[in-house]
């Protein structure tokens, strides 16, 4: 008879254990499904212009100020600016916005292209302009 | 309730002896028909689309038992004839020990009559591997073209084998274009070829492209430009001849070297889905920086044709050779 209160008090202490183990709270995740850590680094480590073809486009390497958060790339002579690819490399958990999809027109170097980027806690918000200049 | 748990368990144990005796089933093995009479196979060995010009290769092969005769003779009818220098080989090959196809002549050299190419035999043998090539003929583009072969023995008996049928590009290829800097610069979609100055003045409308080496900025080099380019910017010291101003729409390519037109080991084939499918929209009018093994898609100004331009060659004297495939975006 003792032995079978024993048994049943180790699996009602077993059920309360798996009701807060149940309830341990999920990493949070933003809009799109990524990781909101800790870090509040925000910024632009590296930046790159593919052509048509996938090819650099880049003359010299991108001039990247974090500080004045700009960008300044020099591009070949007979770049076709219409149909270029942005690759950005961000600090570790950052996320870009908007994010780049395709092809972006960079024709209209008057008018520099802009992209923020988003810390890893998703508080700290940075708009870095793109100047793109033909060599 | 016992009951319904026995008719349960009776139903379970019946499901799982069918599994069982299904997954025991045994394949028997049957031994292959022993060749008793005239048999014959086919291979296409061509990959790629199929150009009008161009060779497509089959390997025939074909074998009788030596109690039975000897072969006769071998026939391939095209349900369009080939063009000039379609021919079935005289010759069987083997591979040897190395991998080298080696040929052992075994008849006389084929004749082509009309659709039909006949090749005889000249030596006692039961069995020959021949190569057919068919030349695609201009008039099959874009049509679909199919192929008998057909082999006869000694004993009276033919034995046939259906190849196809084949779809026929409705491209067009010409390689080996050269083009060269203040000379053979202008480029024709149209006739498929290169013309100078004089030329292209008087076939101003079918001037496409303009071929041009600057060595400043260093990044220019080779271009192939459209006459309705910025001409301060993309022909420095190009003196157009009158009327040519097309606005040619060119898209600049780096590792599509179609194998046709690069004449290399390469294994990338441009076909005319590619050409149908090209987004030509925001294209530029020109195209700068190119070197051996690049290529340019390019749409003709009034949209008629459509081109995938290989750069073969380049030399820094200012010439280059390149080659094309053209689709014609009219043609049904």
């Amino acid at each position: 008879m003792k032995n079978k209160i024993n048994i049943k008090g180790i699996f009602a202490m077993m059920m309360v254990a798996s009701l807060f183990l149940g309830c341990q709270k999920d990493f949070p995740v933003d809009e799109d499904g990524l990781l909101i850590t800790f870090r509040r680094e925000c910024f632009v480590s590296n930046f790159e212009l593919l052509g048509n073809d996938f090819v650099s486009v880049r003359n010299g390497v991108p001039i990247i100020d974090t500080v004045a958060q700009t960008i300044n790339v020099t591009v070949n002579f007979g770049t076709d600016l219409k149909n270029l690819y942005p690759q950005f490399t961000l600090a570790t958990d950052c996320k870009l916005d908007p994010k780049i999809t395709g092809k972006v027109d960079f024709s209209d170097l008057a008018n520099p292209k802009t992209w923020t980027v988003v810390s890893g806690d998703r508080q700290v918000r940075k708009a870095y302009k793109v100047f793109v200049k033909v060599q | 309730m016992n009951m319904r748990k026995h008719i349960f368990k009776t139903i379970i144990a019946a499901g799982l002896w069918a599994v069982t005796l299904t997954s025991c089933e045994k394949d028997e093995y049957k031994v292959p028909d022993p060749v008793s009479a005239l048999s014959n196979d086919c291979i296409k060995r061509t990959l790629g689309p199929n150009i009008a010009s161009l060779p497509i290769e089959f390997v025939y092969a074909m074998a009788i038992p030596k109690s039975k005769g000897k072969l006769a003779f071998a026939e391939v009818t095209a349900s369009i004839p080939g063009a000039a220098g379609t021919f079935l080989e005289h010759r069987s090959f083997y591979t040897n020990s190395s991998g080298v196809d080696v040929p052992v002549t075994v008849g006389t050299p084929s004749v082509t009559n009309g659709a039909t190419t006949k090749m005889n035999f000249t030596v006692d043998t039961s069995a020959a591997s021949l190569r057919y090539y068919y030349i695609v003929p201009n008039e099959a583009r874009g049509q679909k073209v199919k192929f008998t072969f057909s082999v006869t023995a000694s004993d009276g008996t033919t034995a046939y084998y259906e190849m196809g049928p084949y779809d026929v590009s409705k491209m067009e290829i010409k390689r080996n274009i050269a083009v060269s800097n203040n000379n053979m610069a202008f480029l024709s979609i149209a006739d498929m070829t290169s013309y100078n100055a004089t030329s292209a003045a008087s076939n101003a409308a079918k001037i496409d492209l303009v071929y041009l080496y600057r060595t400043t900025p260093t990044t220019f080099t080779h271009g192939l430009v459209a006459p309705g380019a910025d001409a301060a910017l993309y022909l420095p010291g190009v003196t157009l001849p009158s009327g040519v101003n097309n606005a040619t729409k060119v898209i600049k390519v780096f590792s599509l070297q179609d194998r046709n037109l690069a004449q290399m080991q390469f294994g990338i084939y441009v076909d005319d889905i590619d050409m149908q499918k090209v987004d030509f929209n925001n294209a530029p009018l020109h195209a700068v920086g190119l070197r051996a093994e690049n290529g340019v898609w390019v749409e003709t100004a009034d949209k008629k044709y459509r081109a995938y331009v290989f750069i073969n060659s380049v030399n820094a004297n200012g010439s280059a050779v390149v080659s094309m495939l053209r689709y014609d975006m009219t043609a049904k």
